[in-house]
């Protein structure tokens, strides 16, 4: 009945027409879907470390150049390799366990050797795929060879045309050398066009060779399929990093993190900093000057110094750094940083609308009704404050998420678990490389959510601001 | 007939004072009055006079840490002396046993609370009713102050209603604990004209039905006239003046008095082109004020002994109160002359 008639009020009629609203509403509530399905296991801490892919491998659409994928096949035959040599040379004839260390081996996530199969039939296309790298391996060094030369040549040519130049536009100009320098190029010209078909055939060998390696090793290791492949599908979708972990996964898993951050520091410094505030100014004297004091010192410090000083007091503490065995309180150092320092902005903007208030009748009225003074500050004042709770919970979420993200590029932040800032953070080296994947996912999560937020802020301010209702 | 009764409330040398930037200065000095049961004191004056502040004194709703009580002052009620009551002890008077309604109806309610929830805060806080019970007061009460359709006016929030609406739920709000006293400070002054009659019709009802005594504070001499059995006129922070309402209109002791209501227009009295009397001047600083009595410079009547001596406040035969050297009602009138050294 209450929650009807909320729904139906004036403001969230006003809410529900603007369309860009819901659609950030919506973005958020998937947001926060994904948050909650992480924090009930959907993505664990392990799905983000393992190996998926190859070293550096784009996500979907991506394409890669021939070279990148020799690259792949070379290190995909040395697992393959090394792992047939620890399964077969293990002791036991037990087919389970040569599988499970042939694919601890390879160690490919969702990407395994199939189970469903005799040891001795999956040896043999494993085996194949070896053999098949063979050949491969041999149009390489070919290819190689005649690259070389072909590269040699046109090296030379390149030289002798700058001396050609050279020596023309010295003074004065020597016909001769030049004449003699222009038929070693015509010299060296026809045997580029010699070389250069050679190059082409062996190219074309060479791509031959890739393909075929790439269908043995496809047969050997075949990609998941079902509901298995579904996930290694989106797990890929995104690419892999300098380690080959799912560049999704982590992403997916910072979401988790982001809102954790967001949540606990919005809601600690939205309720310290308003009763703070709301203490400081209703009861003035002392209390104000202490507040007051206490706001004035915080804020006289830049606050990512602030930040910085006060994560690197917790970081001693071998209690709240040892990510690997209780992620949980190694996010504890950041709560801490923020929460001290980003109530300021709330106790502040609080504490102007108190000093407001409290000069308001009701107050009085209150007062002259018998109650007492906590009282009144709570039950009447307080809540007079909701529109800025509401406001500064919505800013201090975003602010939290986007200075977690700057604290963990600056690897102050997050440790042991994915982040965000950490994505960037790693991945700005292979930027330089035109691999993207790692900050471009990293950015475009967070920007999405950061803009759903705020479109969605600035609607529940035209909605619900009581000046404009009425 | 009232003077045999014992008062309800005695007020005795009441002096307030402000802690300012600028050092102490006094709003109130030395106020002495009482108010008996049942009956309607009217306090009179023009803005800055002190009884707005006198009446938060009474509540104690003055900022404690910036405000001075004198030592000898007494507010007694119950047997209590309010001036110097315990915070606690203030607790158990306020709302219960003297209500105050205050001039803004737009701010006196809070507008984050459902009316019915504010009526009912009032009612848990000081009766042991239960919830239904409470319910069914609230809405008893909002009929009592004729709000039509209380049923539903409970449920909606103090945004929905109009001024006049507000100053209704403020009264409902400020009688429902059943107070001995109400203190209304210019209950009217922010309502329009059929409102203020309105309003004041209800209050005069009320205080029949209930058996409470009122203290009005206003600047309008009409609303006084209207429901006041007694009125006080204070000046710069003191009582000048205070007498049944009939004989204060008909036959005023202090020249302020005076000159107040013959600054009230009236109809038909005056024709084109003339001039409505106002009184000249301004009331004095409280920072600056004058070493005799504190209207001097405003007065027709001045006296080099107004300038030298301020007056006590003296009782005429029928027992009224004033505070002059030469009351209008002996008719003293010796004009001030040119070379007369006053300042």
């Amino acid at each position: 009945m209450k929650l009807g008639q909320a729904w139906n009020s004036r403001g969230m009629r006003k809410l529900r027409r603007n369309k860009l609203a819901m659609v950030a509403l919506a973005i958020i509530g998937a947001y926060l879907a994904v948050a909650l399905g992480v924090m009930f296991g959907l993505v664990t801490l392990e799905d983000t470390r393992e190996r998926a892919l190859p070293n550096q491998t784009p996500g979907l659409f991506g394409s890669q150049s021939n070279d990148k994928r020799v690259l792949d096949a070379t290190w995909l035959n040395d697992r393959l390799a090394s792992g047939l040599s620890i399964a077969s040379s293990s002791s036991q004839a037990d087919d389970e366990r040569r599988f499970r260390q042939l694919n601890d081996s390879v160690g490919m996530a969702e990407r395994v050797v199939p189970i469903g199969q005799s040891f001795s039939e999956a040896t043999a296309k494993i085996e194949a795929a070896l053999a098949s790298f063979e050949l491969l391996d041999e149009a390489l060094l070919d290819y190689e060879d005649i690259e070389d030369e072909h590269f040699a040549i046109e090296e030379e040519i390149a030289e002798l045309e700058a001396d050609v130049a050279a020596a023309r536009a010295a003074e004065p100009s020597n016909a001769d050398e030049i004449a003699e320098l222009e038929e070693e190029i015509v010299g060296l010209r026809e045997e580029l066009a010699e070389v250069s078909p050679l190059l082409e055939e062996s190219t074309a060998a060479r791509d031959a060779a890739l393909l075929e390696t790439e269908a043995a090793q496809l047969e050997a290791l075949p990609m998941p399929s079902g509901f298995g492949g579904a996930v290694y599908a989106v797990r890929t979708s995104l690419g892999g990093d300098e380690g080959g972990r799912s560049i999704a996964m982590k992403a997916i898993y910072s979401i988790k993190i982001a809102f954790q951050v967001g949540f606990v520091t919005a809601i600690v410094c939205v309720l310290l900093g308003t009763a703070l505030g709301a203490a400081a100014a209703f009861y003035g004297g002392w209390v104000d000057y202490g507040v007051m004091f206490i706001v004035s010192v915080f804020s006289s410090i830049p606050s990512l110094v602030l930040l910085v000083v006060i994560r690197y007091i917790f970081s001693d503490s071998p209690l709240f750094d040892n990510a690997a065995e209780r992620p949980g309180l190694a996010l504890v150092p950041v709560y801490a940083a923020f929460c001290l320092t980003f109530w300021i902005g709330t106790c502040r903007v609080v504490r102007g609308e108190v000093m407001k208030l409290k000069e308001l009748e009701y107050v009085q009225a209150a007062q002259a009704i018998g109650f007492g003074r906590m009282y009144i500050l709570f039950k009447h004042v307080v809540p007079n404050t909701a529109h800025l709770m509401f406001i500064n919970f919505s800013l201090l979420f975003i602010g939290a998420i986007k200075s977690e993200v700057i604290l963990s590029f600056l690897n102050l932040g997050v440790k042991g678990q994915p982040s965000w800032g950490l994505m960037i953070s790693n991945g700005k080296n292979d930027v330089t490389k035109f691999f993207f994947w790692d900050v471009l996912s990293a950015t475009g999560f967070m920007f999405v959510l950061v803009l759903a937020f705020n479109i969605l802020s600035d609607a529940l301010q035209d909605a619900f601001d009581p000046k404009h209702v009425g | 007939m009232s003077q045999i009764r014992e008062p309800i409330l005695k007020v005795r040398n009441l002096k307030t004072s402000f802690r300012t930037d600028r050092g102490v200065v006094t709003a109130v000095d030395d106020v002495s009055f009482d108010v008996f049961p049942g009956e309607t004191l009217g306090i009179v004056g023009e803005s800055g006079c002190g009884k707005t502040v006198t009446a938060k004194t009474i509540m104690r709703l003055l900022p404690e840490h910036l405000t001075i009580v004198g030592e000898e002052s007494r507010i007694e009620f119950e047997g209590v002396n309010l001036a110097h009551a315990s915070p606690g002890q203030m607790r158990t008077v306020r709302g219960d046993k003297i209500a105050m309604i205050f001039q803004e109806p737009m701010t006196s309610l809070n507008p984050v609370f459902k009316v019915g929830w504010q009526l009912d805060e009032a009612l848990k806080y000081h009766t042991k009713l239960g919830k239904r019970e409470r319910r069914d007061k609230a809405v008893e009460m909002l009929r009592l102050v004729e709000i039509p359709n209380p049923e539903q006016r409970v449920k909606e929030y103090p945004h929905q209603l109009s001024g006049g609406m507000r100053q209704r739920v403020m009264i409902a709000i400020a009688l429902c604990c059943e107070p001995d006293i109400l203190i209304a400070d210019e209950p009217t002054t922010a309502l329009d004209v059929t409102i203020q009659a309105q309003i004041l019709d209800l209050m005069n009802g009320l205080k029949e039905k209930l058996n409470t005594s009122i203290m009005l504070i206003t600047h309008d001499l009409g609303v006084v006239a209207q429901v006041c059995d007694r009125v006080q006129v204070m000046y710069a922070g003191r009582v000048i003046e205070s007498a049944p309402v009939r004989e204060l209109f008909h036959n005023p002791i202090h020249p302020y008095t005076k000159a107040l209501l013959s600054s009230i227009p009236k109809a038909g009295g005056v024709t084109r082109g003339d001039k409505l009397p106002a009184i000249p001047g301004i009331v004095p600083s409280l920072w600056e004020l004058p070493d005799g009595c504190r209207f001097q410079d405003r007065c027709d009547y001045k006296q080099q002994r107004c300038v030298d001596v301020e007056p006590d406040l003296a009782e005429s035969k029928d027992g009224r109160l004033y505070r002059c050297h030469f009351p209008m009602d002996e008719r003293v009138r010796v004009t001030v002359g040119a070379t007369d050294g006053g300042a």
